[in-house]
């Protein structure tokens, strides 16, 4: 029993003894040789379990980098959330420069600071006064079109009446001075305070949905040529001499942050070329739509001649006459042309304006010798 | 051991093997648990002192093959250990927490010191650093996560009463 157990333990000894010169040897491998053998075990029995440590790697750099990029995606959507409006504010600036620089001058920028009261929607607060130039009555514009009238006048800020008030009017016509009328606040329906009417065009005067209105520059607070709006159809009102039409405003109050006064001194020089590509789109526009309508008719054209085409082939396969053909001979035949003579003009120049029927003609038959009874005349000869 | 025991012995390494190899790198701690001396440990209270000291050099080389600068310093040291392991398992592995857990504690530092000193990289004040603070604190982590290891994985741990 005595002589296993230290048979067993120098065994385990040997063992031990081996073991650690294997490992003091593969200690003393050079560098050339230690990294082979390295590689060796990792891609052989090792790889599954270097797979498992690049995944669980790779797992806590996730984790790790989890709150970053949670920072990161809110940091992204607040951005993008800003993105819109800074977008949209750009292009409101553009346009306001763009309008700036076909007014050139004469005009004073301010910013529309909105309220919340029960009136916002019908007034508003202008950042510019009597110290930068404006006047009471001066108008109002944004790149749009017409905002409103300036009402009341402080040093340094004024307030504006905008077009949603019952009060406000503008004298509007359409771009070729076709119809005039009375622009004012749209106040009954769902709909009112958010859409203009114009009121008082002449019966015979026709408005389409899409005609866009200006301002018409009578009236002395409008210059002529600014774009109230465009016309969505005709209302009926009690007014039977004439006619109204509801339009749609081309400004919407509650976009309006940065607009335009224009001072009285700019009036007198009139918008001309300000808004100018407006008639002219509104031209071209109603050219396309006359376009397009000869065209339909065209095509409806088109389509009739050949359903009735096709209706003649199919009756004469049956052998029936054509639809709409009663006498082909009559129809087909044409009738000679009547022969005009030319009329007998005599020496004078004059046109024979006899009529024909009361002259009579010659039946008497000509012969080479003329009746006896008939008296020669001084000089001829027989 | 019959082979029923031997088989959940065998499981039981695999699976502290394969946490080494998830769950260690995914925690990344600074004192990190060792779960292949926690395999080691257990595997050596099973077999003879020869054969724990072949089970620690094999698993020593697998270690040293991720890091092949320290090439044979694991080796060295694993296989001391489980020797040193299987030879007092008398002595530590009782059927006391812990006891077991002062076993998982002392078999990670007597490794860690092994291998430092084995791999010659880490020198003077490092190294003592080393030894003495974040190798007991990595220690002492191998210890608990042995110890609740043992808890859990108990069935499959005790030895058979047949």
């Amino acid at each position: 029993m005595a002589r296993a157990i230290r048979s067993n333990t120098r065994v385990d000894l040997i063992v031990l003894t081996t073991c650690i010169v294997l490992a003091l040897a593969a200690r003393a491998l050079p560098n050339t040789m230690r990294d082979p053998v390295a590689t060796g075990m990792r891609r052989s029995f090792l790889a599954p379990l270097v797979l498992l440590q690049e995944r669980a790697e790779k797992g806590r750099q996730s984790l790790l980098s989890a709150d970053a990029k949670q920072t990161y995606l809110d940091s992204l959507s607040l951005g993008s959330m800003k993105a819109g409006s800074l977008e949209s504010e750009n292009d409101r600036l553009r346009k306001i420069i763009g309008l700036g620089s076909r007014l050139r001058w004469g005009f004073i920028p301010a910013e529309a600071l909105h309220g919340r009261g029960v009136r916002d929607e019908t007034t508003v607060i202008l950042s510019a006064g009597s110290r930068a130039g404006v006047s009471r009555l001066s108008p109002v514009i944004a790149p749009e079109g017409l905002v409103g009238v300036v009402d009341a006048v402080d040093p340094t800020m004024s307030h504006a009446m905008l077009w949603t008030h019952p009060d406000f009017r503008v004298s509007a016509m359409s771009p070729d001075g076709s119809a005039f009328g009375i622009a004012q606040a749209h106040l009954t329906g769902a709909t009112g305070g958010y859409l203009l009417e114009l009121r008082g065009v002449p019966f015979r005067a026709t408005l389409k949905p899409g005609s866009v209105i200006v301002s018409s520059g009578w009236g002395g607070v409008w210059p002529r040529g600014i774009p109230v709006g465009t016309v969505l159809q005709e209302i009926k009102t009690s007014e039977g001499w004439a006619r109204t039409y509801l339009l749609r405003p081309a400004v919407n109050p509650a976009d309006v942050y940065s607009v335009m006064i224009l001072r009285r001194d700019r009036l007198a020089k009139g918008l001309d070329g300000v808004w100018q590509n407006l008639a002219q789109v509104d031209a071209a526009a109603q050219r396309i739509v006359v376009s397009g309508d000869s065209a339909a008719k065209n095509a409806a054209l088109a389509e009739a001649a050949a359903r009735k085409a096709v209706l003649d082939s199919m009756a004469r396969a049956n052998g029936a006459a054509p639809l709409g053909a009663t006498d082909s001979t009559r129809a087909v035949a044409p009738r000679p042309a009547p022969v005009r003579r030319a009329a007998p003009v005599d020496t004078n120049g004059r046109r024979d304006t006899t009529r024909r029927d009361t002259t009579r003609r010659d039946t008497t038959k000509r012969d080479t010798v003329p009746p006896p009874d008939l008296p020669l005349r001084p000089g001829v000869t027989r | 051991m019959n082979v029923g025991g031997a088989i959940r012995a065998l499981i039981s390494f695999l699976i502290f093997v394969v946490l080494h190899y998830t769950l260690r790198p995914l925690l990344g701690w600074r004192a990190p648990m060792d779960f292949l001396v926690l395999a080691l440990l257990l595997a050596a209270v099973r077999v003879r002192p020869a054969t724990a000291a072949v089970i620690g050099f094999v698993l020593g080389l697998i270690s040293d093959s991720l890091a092949p600068d320290a090439l044979g310093a694991g080796a060295i040291a694993m296989t001391f250990v489980g020797f040193g392991a299987s030879y007092l398992k008398a002595v530590f592995f009782a059927d006391n927490l812990v006891l077991n857990a002062f076993f998982f504690f002392l078999g990670k530092w007597v490794f860690d010191i092994l291998y430092f000193i084995g791999e010659q990289r880490v020198h003077g004040f490092e190294l003592v650093q080393q030894l003495l603070l974040w190798s007991p604190l990595s220690a002492a982590v191998t210890a608990a996560v042995g110890v609740l290891l043992l808890f859990i994985m108990r069935p499959l741990l005790e030895p058979s009463t047949a």
